[in-house]
């Protein structure tokens, strides 16, 4: 038998070879991929320049329903971006080591996530180079914004989250892009070396980068639960039947950390098939997810009975006519098939131990994104087209810019994350090498 | 002024070294271990204080009481409409002084982290040695104290002891 010390040697520099040469060359199909995804993002860019030129009148939007897409998708992908803060920062405080291959994969979907979703109010003001006007800046009109409004908090919580999740993503990676320089020539080890930030290894950098993580862990989880909070506060701030209610923070943090745990499964799904990634992520990061996401489809649903069952026994005539409107009919039909996403197909997938397989977690997984978003669709329009006022009522159909600006989001994720495996190692080598050692 | 290196492969062996140098009046600013993952079991000897979490909670406070100010101010001087509303919300005004805050601590922790980890630091002439696959490198600044530190360092478990350069 050898030593255990050989073992490790031959265990490091085969993770890091084998980790760092996934990285190397671009099959066609990744071209491929690439050029069909950048197309779309593409379109997607054009529908809104379109629409800046324009005007905003090209979009479906309109009295009494002021937020369409643009809202729902915003509430979709800041969801989603829970994924890396929390599972990360959640494992990571708790010293589970299966994280170790999961981790640098769900930071990544966090920083796009936020990056996407956080376009979403920029596209939706309609006259997106006045931005700068939700900004607190001295100003000759003397003119703030202001405080008192969900859309200033918004953009502090976003901002804030979106420098903790970059912040997140980039500590662990300096280690990493310290071996990257070291194994690469040319401008790729100018820029590596620039990146990393002179990464020596000394026991003095372990000691404060591994303090500063558990430090990050901490300030990200508390920031992750208030950005939702504050996108719920968006709703509930307002006294438009069914948003003002005092659930809603906890039911958006709830149904955020849903998505992201179904997104984050999705992603090492297709990392796994596309980058060979097996010996990597193995079955048991699945299962132990998929059990985390059977938790969170319960804890959704408890949310969802508590919320409507409060709703209709207050018997408001202007919140059951939301509640009809959304349960039958055409919103109906998407109601039953968010239910059918979020419980039932997980329920019956991951919740009969036999049935339990990457794939059907994957299949589960994608269920879920399905359900979330139709549960955005759901909470936004319906509520939106039947105000108070039934002289008011009016509909929504998106128009063609507001339908390529989401295709191209989910275009975009795609991109980035292309993008992001072919720069930077998806697995953490030396959290992975740390993980082997222990064992 | 010159530096020693040794190599160990079990970080074991390297901190029973470091031990017997810091006994032997080698200050432990002298000495540094290199490794490529985190090293387990951290030498008593080069432990060093971390003033990260002072560095955050001082910035968070900071860069929270400023954003608080900053809206108190503004809100009070020039007066919005807001309905009945009290002009300054403690309510309202606590969702940003809650993100400023958290925006503070993240600040914190990176410039403490660039701060006590010496990155961005000019070395000035302090060799980076190359790291192997496995194990640890030691290495030693060494003064008029250089031959004390190659007796230590050949007494020990190290697989070899060389000058640094």
């Amino acid at each position: 038998m050898q030593p255990s010390s050989v073992r490790e040697a031959k265990t490091h520099a085969r993770v890091r070879d084998d980790i760092l040469g996934r990285m190397q060359g671009a099959s066609g199909g990744y071209l491929a991929a690439v050029t069909f995804f950048g197309g779309v993002v593409a379109w997607a860019m054009f529908a809104w320049a379109y629409q800046i030129f324009g005007g905003f009148g090209h979009t479906g939007v309109r009295r009494p329903v002021y937020w369409g897409l643009y809202i729902v998708n915003f509430v979709f992908w800041i969801g989603i971006s829970h994924a890396g803060t929390l599972i990360s920062a959640i494992l990571r405080l708790t010293g589970a080591s299966w994280r170790k291959p999961v981790t640098r994969a769900a930071e990544a979907i966090t920083v796009f996530c936020l990056l996407i979703g956080g376009m979403f109010p920029l596209i939706h003001i309609g006259r997106t180079w006045q931005f700068y006007w939700m900004i607190p800046y001295p100003n000759e009109r003397l003119l703030w914004p202001n405080f008192r409004s969900p859309l200033f908090w918004d953009l502090t919580a976003i901002l804030t989250y979106l420098a903790g999740s970059l912040v997140f993503l980039y500590l662990p990676l300096i280690p990493d892009l310290a071996e990257m320089a070291g194994q690469s020539s040319g401008v790729k080890r100018r820029v590596y070396s620039i990146l990393a930030l002179g990464w020596t290894g000394s026991a003095r950098q372990w000691q404060a980068l591994e303090r500063a993580m558990k430090l990050m862990a901490i300030v990200i989880l508390a920031i992750a639960v208030s950005v939702h909070s504050v996108v719920a506060y968006d709703f509930s701030m307002s006294i438009t039947p069914t948003w003002h209610s005092t659930i809603f923070a906890p039911y958006f943090v709830v149904g955020a950390i849903f998505s992201g745990i179904a997104a984050l499964v999705l992603v090492m799904a297709a990392l796994r098939k596309l980058m060979g990634l097996e010996e990597y992520l193995q079955e048991t990061h699945f299962v132990n997810l998929g059990k985390l996401l059977i938790l969170m489809s319960l804890i959704w649903l408890y949310f969802t009975f508590s919320e409507h069952l409060t709703t209709w026994y207050g018997n408001l005539p202007r919140e059951i006519r939301v509640i009809n409107v959304r349960e039958h009919g055409f919103y109906g039909i998407l109601f039953w098939t968010m239910v059918a996403c979020n419980f039932v197909i997980p329920f019956i997938l991951l919740g009969i131990s036999k049935l339990r397989s990457i794939a059907t977690i994957a299949i589960s997984s994608g269920a879920v994104l399905i359900g979330m978003w139709l549960e955005r669709f759901l909470i936004v329009i319906p509520s939106l087209s039947t105000p108070a006022l039934p002289a008011a009522w009016g509909g929504y159909a998106p128009s063609w810019i507001e339908l390529s600006i989401t295709a191209g989001t989910f275009a975009a994720m795609a991109l980035l994350y292309l993008l992001f495996v072919k720069a930077f190692p998806i697995i953490a080598i030396w959290e992975y090498d740390d993980g082997i050692s222990e064992s | 002024m010159g530096f020693l290196k040794a190599e160990f492969r079990k970080t074991a062996d390297a901190v029973l070294a470091i031990e017997r140098l810091a006994s032997a009046g080698i200050p432990k600013r002298a000495m540094e271990l290199y490794s490529r993952r985190p090293i387990e079991g951290y030498p008593q000897a080069l432990r060093r204080r971390s003033f990260i979490s002072l560095g955050a909670v001082v910035s968070a406070i900071l860069l929270g009481g400023s954003a608080t100010a900053l809206m108190f101010l503004i809100q009070r001087d020039y007066p919005l409409v807001t309905g009945g509303m009290p002009i300054v919300s403690g309510w309202a005004t606590g969702v940003v002084t809650f993100e400023a805050t958290m925006a503070g601590a993240v600040l914190g922790i990176c410039l403490m982290l660039l701060w006590e980890s010496g990155l961005l630091e000019r070395r000035q002439g302090t060799p980076v040695p190359d790291l192997p696959d496995q194990g640890v490198v030691l290495q030693v600044r060494c003064e008029d104290d250089a031959e004390i530190v190659a007796a230590i360092l050949d007494e020990s478990e190290a697989k070899r002891v060389e000058v640094a350069d």
